[in-house]
Order: structure tokens, then sequence, then C-alpha cells
């Protein structure tokens, strides 16, 4: 345990994702050390995030407007969707350049270990998207491991009624891993050959 | 393949330690307390990056210090490892493999194959079923490293599932918990592939542990029979596993938990044909356990052209002076054993010794 200041900082950022205490500590003090310019700076874009940062009201990815580029670009065919976990899902498939729809980000996928239910994600939201805009193909490009499975079970069973065509990420992709860590043209694949479900 | 020497720094009871270790049998000798088992240990740990006895590292870094260091070379029929191991009390270990670092348990055990059989074996053939699964999956992983991550990601499908079923709060008749179909596609997947494994792991040795406890137990000290007994069954597998969830899916939501699957798998260890657990006297179900072992190291030989190193830990504890001499005798052929006796007057004929007195090894 350290005074004041400096044990606050540790303290908030090891209440981030992935940061455990010693991690936290080490950026702490790296922070203190350095420059004040460079304090101000990253202070000046996490409050810039937090108030400009929106949600596309479309497609749930992180936007500067209401609508996301994406969704705001008349040259993306609105009848093929493809849906994702998180925003980071969705920058790195549009990496690969092999999608030429829209997305749709779910915010997470089903863990009944943590807590995350199908109310939590924007499931409905989806659904609503398929039927006003005439949606032909909907892509699940969940993640491939787990939990990323089960929901993308769970959205197909939902969309079957529908009758729009439902396709899953070829296999391929490192199983159990994330969307983020493969490579453009591992991705690009998995997505070209991406089968029924 | 053969551990050519072992260093230990602040490993267990032992502050600094070095041995050389020949191709054949090494008898580990001294009284109880004084570090055998934990010689024994280290150079299990070296080679596959766990420890037989404890699932947390904490306790194998000597109290009071930080770090513990293993260093070792095994020469295997095609190549020589330098492995170099640093168990941290707490934060990551690091380990190196001829200087560059693994990031994976398997990368090492797929390169360097040892089995280790100790008294704690015990529990195998007279604990409840869940030891005899998780000797399955220690079997299969032995085999096949690159395995490693089946029996993890059936157990988290397994919690997954359960907590699902049991956070639930629908009523019986109207239907399950939604998503509850998406689990079970998961779990059938998973539970294929880890019923497929251990049947496979099992079928390598089951005649082998046979055989090994008859030449164990001598003529008319009866037989070992094992089978495994899998919670589904049937060709293909998958369908019958989709079956078996379908006709207990009522009987799931009431119970609000998983009641079919790997989870549920036992091995049938029969002795002199009797349900080993329960009936099976001390020396029996010990000579089934060291039995099972050897039976493994016999897999893995087949399986990758070589003997793989073999620790006995105490073998000669549950065993009767007639199944000593039993067991000593064949141990010259199956490459480089190392056993523990707690005295010099056990120390099999022929073996070189290694004398171990409070944390230090007198090499003999
Ligand atoms: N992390 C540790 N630090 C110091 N001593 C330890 C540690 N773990 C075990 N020991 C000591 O090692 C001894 C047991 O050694 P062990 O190898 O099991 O004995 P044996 O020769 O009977 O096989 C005990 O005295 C125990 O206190
Ligand atoms: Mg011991
Ligand atoms: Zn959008």
């Amino acid at each position: 345990m350290f005074e004041g200041p400096i044990q606050d900082l540790i303290d908030e950022l090891s209440r981030l994702p992935g940061i455990g205490p010693k991690s936290a500590q080490r950026l702490a003090f790296y922070i203190v050390k350095a420059p004040a310019e460079d304090a101000r700076r990253l202070s000046e874009a996490l409050v810039a995030a937090k108030d400009k940062v929106r949600f596309c009201t479309e497609c749930f990815a992180v936007s500067e407007g209401d609508r996301c580029r994406i969704c705001r670009d008349p040259g993306r065919d609105p009848t093929v969707i493809c849906v994702v976990e998180e925003s980071k899902d969705q920058a790195a498939i549009e990496k690969a350049g092999v999608i030429k729809g829209r997305y749709h980000v779910l915010g997470g996928a089903i863990s009944p270990l943590e807590g995350i239910g199908p109310d939590d994600l924007r499931v409905q939201e989806l659904l609503d998207r398929v039927q006003r805009d005439g949606v032909q193909e909907v892509i699940l490009a969940t993640n491939p491991n787990l939990e990323g499975n089960a929901t993308a079970m769970f959205v197909a069973a939902l969309l079957r009624p529908s009758g729009v065509r439902v396709t899953r990420l070829a296999s391929g992709l490192p199983v159990g891993g994330d969307l983020e860590y493969a490579d453009e043209v591992t991705l690009g694949q998995a997505l070209e050959g991406r089968r029924e479900m | 393949m053969q551990l050519v020497w072992l260093e230990a720094r602040d490993f267990r009871n032992y502050r600094e330690v070095r041995v050389e270790l020949g191709a054949g049998l090494t008898a580990v000798a001294g009284a109880n307390g004084q570090g055998k088992t934990n010689l024994l240990e280290a150079m299990y740990y070296l080679c596959s990056l766990v420890s037989p006895r404890v699932s947390s590292d904490l306790p194998l870094v000597r109290a009071g210090a930080d770090v513990a260091i293993l260093r070792g070379e095994v020469a295997t029929s095609g190549s020589r490892l330098l492995i170099e191991v640093e168990i941290r009390a707490s934060g990551q270990n690091r380990v190196q493999v001829n200087r560059s670092s693994v990031r994976r348990k398997r990368d090492l055990r797929r390169q360097a194959r040892a089995v280790f059989s100790s008294p704690d074996d015990l529990a195998i053939v007279l604990g409840d079923p869940g030891e005899r699964r998780r000797f399955m999956d220690e079997a299969f992983v032995a085999n096949w490293p690159a395995k490693d991550g089946a029996a993890p990601a059936y157990e988290r499908t397994l919690r997954q599932r359960n907590r699902l079923l049991k956070d639930w709060e629908g009523q019986v008749g109207s239907g399950g918990p939604p998503g509850l179909e998406g689990w079970d596609a998961e779990l059938i997947t998973n539970g294929v592939a880890l019923t497929e494994l251990r049947a496979e792991a099992v079928e390598r040795i089951r005649e082998r542990a046979a055989s090994e406890f008859e030449a164990l137990a001598g003529p008319g000290g009866g037989t070992l029979l094992v089978a495994y007994q899998a919670s589904v069954s049937g060709d293909p597998l998958a369908d019958a596993f989709a079956a078996a969830l379908d006709s207990r899916r009522a009987d799931e939501l009431i119970r609000r938990t998983t009641l079919v699957g790997p989870h549920r798998d036992d091995l049938g260890l029969v002795v002199q044909d009797l349900a080993a657990r329960g009936f099976a006297s001390h020396g029996e179900a010990w000579g089934a356990a060291v039995a099972l072992k050897l039976a493994l190291a016999g897999a893995l030989a087949n399986e990758i052209g070589q003997d793989p190193m073999l620790f006995l830990d105490d073998p000669f504890s549950g065993l009767d002076p007639a199944r000593r001499e039993r067991l000593a005798g064949g141990l010259a052929e199956r490459g480089q054993v190392i056993m523990s006796v707690p005295d010099l007057a056990q120390v099999p004929p022929g073996a070189a010794v290694l004398g171990v007195e409070g944390g230090s090894v007198a090499q003999e």
C-alpha cells in the first residue's frame, strides 16, 4: 500500500479488465514519472473518449456520431449483416476486407458463469433489423470459443423462423481463440468459407 | 529417454543439489522425511511442468525463498534437451528448452515423456470415480500432449451449462432456460472428444495392466480387469449423446444439473472377480495402482518408440517380499527407472544409489 493519490491511481487502474495489481502499480509509477504533458494528454484522451464516443444506434459499434461510418456508407450492402461480439472484432474483420455488408455488435457472448444471459445482449435489436431491412444473410462471427459458439447457436435458432440465410465462420481459426488475435488472411478465409447453420 | 543430470535450487527442502543419473535403474534411499519424494518430484516436474502431488506451485518453492530453479538435461533417441524452469511462489513461471522460451506445457511434454507412480495412486483404485477420471485424463495427455485442452474445455462447458440450469427461474413445464440448446451442442462436441480420448487411452492400457498385475502377483495371485465405463456410448457417439440428453431433459430441469456426459464416467477395476474398490486387500489395491502406471509407461513406449522416464516413489511400501522381488526383477528392462526406498537394504541388486539425508544427496 502507498499513500494518497498514487494508491488511488493504482486502485483505479487495477479495476480495468486484464490489469492485475502488479501491472496497475507498474503503470501508475510510469505515469507519475512521465512528463506532466504526457499525463495531461492521457487524462484528456480518457475524458474525450468518454464524452464523445457513442454507440451507433443502428449496429451498436463505437461511433463518433449517431450512426457509424459503415452504417452511413451507401456503398455497403444493407442486406448482409455480420454479427460480432465486440467493436474490436468488427475492426479485425474490416481489416480482412471480405465483408461488403454491415455489422451488428452484440455486446458480448452468453456466459452463465459471468451472469451474461441473452437479455444482456443486443439480440432483439438484431431480429428487428432483419425484419425491417429485408436482410438476406446473417453471418455469425462470434469468437470460435465455447461462449461464442453457444451464442451463435442461440442467435441462429431465433433467426430460423424468419427464413433468412444464417452462416457461421468456417473452422480453421485457432479453436478457443479470439477473433482479434487471428491474422487477416486466416480471418478472411474463415469468412469466405462460411457455412450454413 | 533419460534424465542425464538435474540441478535444483530452493526446491522443497533442497537448497542446492546436483545429481547425475544413469540410463538404467537408480534407487534413491533415505529415511522418512529426508527428501526422496521431493527429489523425484523435481525430476518429474522438470519433464512435465506439473507436480504429481500438488496442483499449485506454491509448496514447491522452499519455505523462505521466492523462486525455485530446476535445470536438467534429457536425452531422447533423437535429441538432447536442456530444460530450465523457474518456479515462482507468486507470478508466472519461466521455462526454457535449449535456451528458447516455452509458452505452453505441451511444447515440452511432447518432447520429454515421463510417468510417475506413487502411493497416492492408491486413490485411483480405492477413491471415488473422480480419481479414476483424472487418471484416464492423465493417461491420454501423456500419450497425446496436444490434447491437454480436452478435459478443461469439457469442464468449462459443463460449468456453464450447470450454472444456466441452476439460475433458471422458469417452471419445468415451460421448456428449458433460453440458450440451452447452444450449450447442449457444445457439451456434445466437447464430451464426444473427451469420451473418445479416454476410450482410446484405456484401450491402450487395458491388457498391459492385466499382464503387469499378473507378473507382480505371481502364479495364482489373481487377475486385474480394466474397463472404461463411459456415461455415453453408441455409434455415432454424437447422436447417442444427443439422444441421452434428450431422454434426461425433464430430469435435468428438475434437478437443475447435467446428468449425462463424461463427468459421470468411471474406470472399472476388477481384482479377482470383485470390484477393487471395496473388496481388494491393501496389497492387491497397491498392486493394481502400480500396474496401471506401469501399463501407462508401456503404452507410452509403444506410442513414441522409446521408453519414457519412469519414476516409482516408494513402490515397495505396500508389497510383500515376494512381490517386491518380482517388481524389482522386471525394472531392468524398462529403460531409465528412478525409484525411492526407505533403506539401503531394499535397494535392488545392480541399481545405482543416491543417498538422501536432510535435503542433501550423496552420490555413491
Ligand atoms: N516448500 C518446502 N520448503 C521446505 N521444506 C519442505 C517444503 N516442502 C516439503 N518440505 C519438507 O520436505 C520433507 C518431506 O520430504 P519428502 O521428500 O516428502 O520425504 P521422503 O524422503 O519421506 O519422501 C518434510 O520434512 C517437509 O517439511
Ligand atoms: Mg516419500
Ligand atoms: Zn453502425
